[in-house]
Formats: structure tokens, sequence, C-alpha cells
């Protein structure tokens, strides 16, 4: 008897050293086991291992996440043209208050960095400190970095990940570049966690590509609602809060999911687009500037795109 | 083609300043005439002038072909003044430059001496029997006036040692006295120095050169301990290090680190340079070594020490000012920028990005600037707005559909327009109004475009533009 619970113990370590090697959730019987512990040696640690994720407020997105974005660790954020940087940038800034906010709740003031190469903010757009306040950052706290070489800002990333200073660090690349392949990406992962600093991979016009990182989004423009007037009626015609199709295309969950946000700067949170009102043309009553009517945002084709070519093979052994 | 300058060979055989170049190859055929260059006279002079630094920090440049060293307190460093002078005589001969060098208690004396007179040091009771057997032209003065002086007889400075000087003074002008005094040392001559002299250094001599970088940094964490005595007698901090290496072939780097907070720790100073020598790493040429390492304090800061408290918390802006290091040194003092906020209505003005000095400010809470910042200004901005051709409702009509980067979108809602005027204070008065629209296309892209001109005021074709992107 005594033989065979200690087996059992033995297997369950096993299998959470696999678990924690693999970053996943325990799974179910080591969790059942965990939660049976009496002494309640490991509760603190799984506390703090909860503790490690910042909920963003949408169910369907905070499930795919397995509960948030991820504080220590890389989270990549890719658009898959230049032109849809916007969105891109929008989402990656809006994790980025986030995270602020969290740590300003927690007492510290703590600035974001983001690290760009040059080229990529030449293309898209440089930040512009007056939209990034009226987005809801806090701006005396956002150092900005430019680089010209992926290498710089790969050198840079690292640099900033061992210090406990940042809310997040923002690394921002353009295209597939060599240089961040599959060993540095893990490189960066690994920094990130031990550091305990969320890094957001923005890749901007790139491909997937298998990386490290706990989750890759893609992010495609969507359409804003519109304008809420006093009376709780809305502004027909106007573009609201800005708006997200998320794609998230690598995740635990089992299939991938579509997903509709909007940020809200003023209260400093994601919604769910759904819930505020979805777009739907104005069918009559058309207003000046509306020329044409165009699809409603719903009923799109949903998951991620067939990709065109293989990236990375599965372990053989 | 007339000679400029000759060495002492070309001398001997007869030849003169001012001579033509043909003539002289007539009176010797194999002489061989180089070009003048004057940069490259001028490059090279500097470059002795930076190895110079080895005897003293106070070098000056000399016209366009000596220098003057300000060995005040310097000398017994390295063994008196007779043997400074040796020392320095013979590495220059050794380096191939023939020199010649006098050492007095006047710059004026030293320059006549050198150049007209034979001596190597020289006392003060002494300057007027050095000086008066040399011509007039040994003073530095203008060339009319040594004409006009050797015209009426006065050929030797003692000539004019002799002479009562209020009638010079009419005849030749107060310069004449002014020479004869610096070079009697009766009137001061400030010289000025090249490079400012640091306030603090630690320099160290090798007996055997250095060519690993790893030694150079173990040798500038000592230095940097050596200064760190003397900030912390003065209470100071240096924002500004500069470690000079002389290489044994009397090339001289110098390697500067700009420093995010007054720093007074060894180890920090030391990790500036490690990350700045990796940057400069392929112009750091160690060729057969480097025989003398000096670290200097080229600007320093008040830094009040402080007091680490017993829960060993850290001051927190202490890791960032670390990181601000690091990447300085890698990337140049002005990588590291921080948004800055600018009065401006024109968006291009109103934003921006400025280096970051303070590091100690991003941390601090502050009082939260309510400024009125516009609603609805779009996340990235581009620096040089991109011309698109867009199809718009004249006279003042949102655009319908547009063409940027070769990609025609059509335009789903637009909100507009927002009229911010041309700053007249800055541009001038005729600089065209811009109309700004908010835009969004045909799958969700909301862009900020706008019309340069108000139309039929104006212009009577507005240009549109491409500004920003919104999220």
């Amino acid at each position: 008897m005594a033989e065979k619970a200690v087996q059992r113990e033995t297997v369950l370590s096993l299998r959470e050293t696999i678990a924690q090697i693999e970053n996943r959730r325990l799974p179910g019987i080591v969790r059942a086991a965990k939660a049976a512990d009496p002494a309640g040696f490991r509760r603190k640690r799984g506390e703090a291992s909860r503790n490690k994720v910042l909920p963003l407020g949408v169910p369907e997105l905070d499930d795919v996440l397995d509960g948030g974005l991820p504080l220590e660790g890389m989270t990549e954020i890719r658009n898959a043209e230049t032109r849809d940087a916007g969105a891109a940038a929008g989402f990656v800034t809006a994790l980025a208050v986030l995270c602020q906010r969290m740590k300003k709740e927690k007492g510290h003031l703590a600035p974001i960095l983001w690290i760009s190469q040059t080229f990529a903010s030449r293309e898209a757009g440089l930040p512009y400190a007056p939209g990034l306040k009226s987005y809801g950052l806090d701006i005396e706290r956002f150092l900005f970095v430019s680089v010209r070489t992926v290498k710089d800002a790969l050198w840079i990333a690292e640099a900033a990940l061992s210090v406990p200073v940042f809310a997040a660090v923002i690394l921002e690349i353009r295209g597939n570049p060599d240089c961040l392949a599959l060993s540095e990406s893990r490189r960066l992962h690994v920094r990130a966690r031990t550091g305990g600093v969320p890094l957001l991979v923005f890749r901007q016009a790139g491909e997937a590509e298998a990386s490290s990182a706990f989750f890759r989004l893609q992010i495609k423009p969507a359409f804003a609602g519109e304008r809420p007037l006093p009376d709780g009626s809305m502004l027909c015609g106007s573009i609201g809060h800005p708006a997200f199709h998320v794609l998230v295309e690598k995740s635990r969950a089992y299939a991938s999911a579509d997903i509709f946000l909007e940020w809200n700067a003023h209260d400093r949170r994601f919604y769910p687009l759904e819930q505020h009102q979805s777009v739907a043309p104005p069918a009559d009553g058309q207003p000046a500037n509306s020329v044409d009517p165009f699809s409603a945002s719903v009923g799109r084709s949903s998951g991620a795109d067939s990709m065109g070519r293989l990236l990375a093979f599965a372990r053989a052994s | 083609m007339r000679l400029v300058a000759l060495d002492t060979l070309a001398e001997r055989v007869g030849l003169k300043r001012g001579q033509g170049a043909a003539e002289a190859r007539a009176m010797c055929p194999s002489l061989d005439v180089i070009i003048d260059d004057p940069a490259a006279d001028r490059a090279f002079l500097e470059g002795l002038a930076d190895w110079c630094d080895r005897y003293t920090p106070l070098v000056a440049l000399d016209g366009k072909d000596g220098l003057f060293l300000d060995i005040t307190g310097c000398a017994h460093l390295h063994g008196g003044e007779k043997a400074l002078v040796d020392d320095v005589l013979s590495r220059l001969f050794l380096l191939g430059i023939e020199a010649r060098a006098v050492i007095s208690s006047s710059a004026g004396l030293s320059w006549a001496v050198a150049r007209y007179g034979d001596a190597a040091v020289i006392r003060p009771e002494d300057a007027e029997r050095f000086l008066a057997p040399l011509p007039v032209a040994a003073l530095r003065l203008p060339a009319e006036t040594t004409a006009l002086l050797e015209r009426v007889g006065l050929k030797q400075v003692g000539d004019l040692l002799q002479a009562p000087r209020a009638p010079l003074a009419r005849r030749f002008g107060p310069s004449l006295l002014l020479r004869l005094d610096q070079a009697r040392g009766h009137e001061d001559e400030p010289l000025s120095p090249r490079l400012p002299v640091p306030s603090f250094s630690a320099e160290r001599r090798l007996a055997e050169p250095l060519q690993e970088e790893e030694h150079i940094l173990e040798l500038a964490r000592h230095l940097s301990n050596d200064v760190r005595l003397s900030l912390e007698r003065h209470g100071e901090g240096g924002r500004l290090f500069e470690l000079l290496l002389i290489r044994v072939d009397g090339r001289v780097f110098r390697v500067q680190a700009h420093a995010a907070v007054p720093l007074n720790d060894a180890d920090r100073i030391a990790a500036l340079f490690r990350e700045r020598l990796q940057a400069v790493h392929d112009d750091l040429d160690a060729g057969y070594g480097f025989e003398i390492l000096r670290l200097s304090v080229l600007r320093s800061e008040r830094l009040d020490p402080a007091q680490e408290d017993f829960s060993g918390i850290p001051d927190e802006s202490q890791p960032l000012a670390a990181f601000a290091d690091k990447l300085c040194a890698r990337f140049g003092s002005d990588c590291l920028t921080f948004a800055i906020l600018a009065e401006s209505h024109l968006p291009e003005r109103s934003g921006g990005f400025a280096p970051l000095t303070d590091v100690a400010a991003v941390m601090e809470p502050r009082p939260v600037d309510e400024k009125a910042c516009p609603e609805n200004r779009p996340l990235r901005i581009f620096t040089h707005p991109e011309l698109v051709e867009a199809t718009a409702e004249v006279p003042e009509g949102a655009p319908r559909s547009f063409n940027w980067r070769k990609t025609q979108y059509r335009v789903a809602r637009a909100e507009g327009p927002e009229r911010i005027a041309a700053e007249w204070w800055i541009d001038g008065e005729d600089h065209p109004t811009r109309d700004y629209f908010r835009v969004e296309d045909q799958e969700g892209r909301r862009f900020w475009l706008f019309r340069e001109g108000l139309y039929g005021r104006e212009t009577s074709s507005p240009r549109w533009f491409m500004h920003g992107v919104f999220a």
C-alpha cells in the first residue's frame, strides 16, 4: 500500500515537472491531487501562479488565454499587412495600458518601453504622444527606442527584461527576420519569465512563424461602433471607440477563436463589441458621408487563415 | 609652385622658403618635393598634441607647427625638467619626428629660443641673456613690423632691450612692447588648452603593453576605484567619463561614456566602459598594445550620499539608470527617448520624443498634467505626411475614396473636418490651412487624412495627405 502511494507521488511529481517544462496548466489528475493536499503546503504557490496573468475583462478572450495576458513571458501579436498596423498598435498599446494600470494599483509607477526597428516605425508611423495619451497611456512613463537592426533591438529587449522596472516591454519588428528565430525567441521568453516582465512582440506585416511565445494573436481591423449620445442612442455615421478583430492563432485552447473587441479609453478596459452595439449598415436614413453599404462585421469568415508554408517540423523525438 | 617648408638637409643645401620649386630643383636635382596639405599637417599636429597628453593635460596648439605644453607641477613626475625635455625629444625622434623643445618660464621665450636659439632649459634669471642675441623675428611680430625694425637697424632683440620704451611704442605700436614683455616673462600670456582639464583623473603606465579588451576593462575598473576615492572626497559623482588610451606607437584613443545619473561606484563606471568598448570595438585597434591608460571625469555633479535603508529595497530609479547607461554607451546618448507634449496645434509639432536626461523623473509621481489634450488623435503618425490621391466633394467634403501607397481605399464613414490653421508666427502667413478627416475604410481601418488648403480661397486644386493611423 505504502509502496503504491510512493509510486503515485512520483508519477504526480513527474507530471508536474513536465507540465512546468511545457508551461502548461497542471493536468486534471495532478490538480485534483493538489487540491486534495490536506496540509496546504502548496497552496501559496498555486495562488502565486494565478497572479501571473492579467485578466483582460472579456471572458471569451480570457478563456482562450488561460485567464488573461501572461505577465511573465512572451506574447506575440502580429498583423498581416502594414496598413493594419494601426489596429495592432492599438491592441498592443491597450495591453500596455492595462499592465501599467495594474502596476500602479500595486503602488509602482512603472514605465513602458517600446523598442522599435527604425524601418518598422517609419513604414507604419511613429507612436504619437497626444494619441497615446488620449488612448489612456501614462506618457510620462513611456520610453521609446528606435534602432536600425533587429539584432540591436533584440539586445535592448534582453537588457530591458533583466531589469525589474518596466511594466511591459514592447518589441516591434517588421516581417520575419532570420535573427529572430525559434532559439532567439526562446531566449527572450526565458529572460522574460525570469525577469517577471511581460514581453509583447509586435510583428508588423509578418507571417505566422513558430516561436516560443505563450500565445500568438493576429489583429485585424474591425468596424468601430458609433458614438453614444447622452440620451442613450447612437450618433449615426460617427466613428466610436477603437475596435479590433482578434484571431487567436496559437493557444492551448482546442479551437482557434475569433473575437471582436473594442477599447474604451475612458474606462481603460476592453469590451466585447457585440455587447455595446454591433455595427450594422444604416439601412434607412443614410448619413451624408456614408457612401456604400458595407457588410456587417458579424458573420465574416472565422478562424486563422490557412498557412502557405511549413515553418517548423514537429519534433521527432 | 613655391617651397613652404624645408627639412634640415634641404636647409643645409641652401634652399630657402618661398623659393620656386623649379629653381630649387635646378639647384638640387635629387630634391623630393611633396605637395603641401595643410589639413593633413593640422591633423598630424593634433595627433601629436594628443600624444603630449602623456606629459600634461594642458596642451595648446601654436600655429601650424608648434605645441605649447604647460608643465606647471608636472616636471617632477618625469624626473625633472631636463629629463622631461630629453624624454620628449628622444620619443619623438623614435617616432621619426624632428623636433626642438625648450623649457622656460614664459611661452614667448620658449617659442623664440626653440626656433632661433639653442638651449634646453632656461632659468628665469637667464631669460634676457638668452633673448638678447636672437633676431627680432623671434618676437612673434607681424611681418611688416619685423621688416621695419630691421630697416632701422634694430636687428637683434638685445637692441630693443636697451632702447627706451616710450619712443619704441610711439614708433612701432604697443604690440612690440607687449611681445617683448611676454618674452621676458613680465607680461602673463594665457595658453588656451585644446581640451578641458578633467577635474578628476587616474592614470596607469604599463611596462608591458595591453592588448586584450578584458585586460583593459580590468585596468579600467582599478582606475575607476582610484577616481571613486577622489570623487567621494569631494561629494561628487561623474556624469561623463573618458578613458584615454595611448598606444605604443603614439596613437591616442579617447573613449567617452555618459552616465544617466552621477556615479561614484567603481563597478558601474567600469560597466559603462564594457558596453562602450564593445560598441567601438572596430575603431579601437590595439595594434602592439596600449602603454598608458587614463580615466578622467570630464563632467561631474553633486552626489549626496544616500544611506541604504535596512529593508534593503534599492532605490527604484537605480536599475533604470543602469539600463539607460548600458543603452547609451552602446547606441549613443540620444537613443533612449521619452514622449513629450508641446503646446502647438499642428499635430507634428505637438508631440514628439526627446532624449531621456532625467531618469529619476520617470519613476517619481508627479502632479498629473491635465492639460487639455485633443481627443481623436491617431496612435501612429507619419513624420512626413504622405501624398494621396483622393476624390472628395468640393469645397469641403470628406473624401469618398483615396489611393494610398498604390492601393485604392473606399471610405465607409468619415468624421470631420477638424480645421487646423497654420502657425503664422512660424510658417509665415501664406501657409495653407488643413482640414483633417477621420475616415474608416470598408474593412474597418481608420485613417487620418487632411486636405491642404481651403478650396477656392487658398488653392483651386487642394492636395490630400495621409497623416496617421488610428487604432
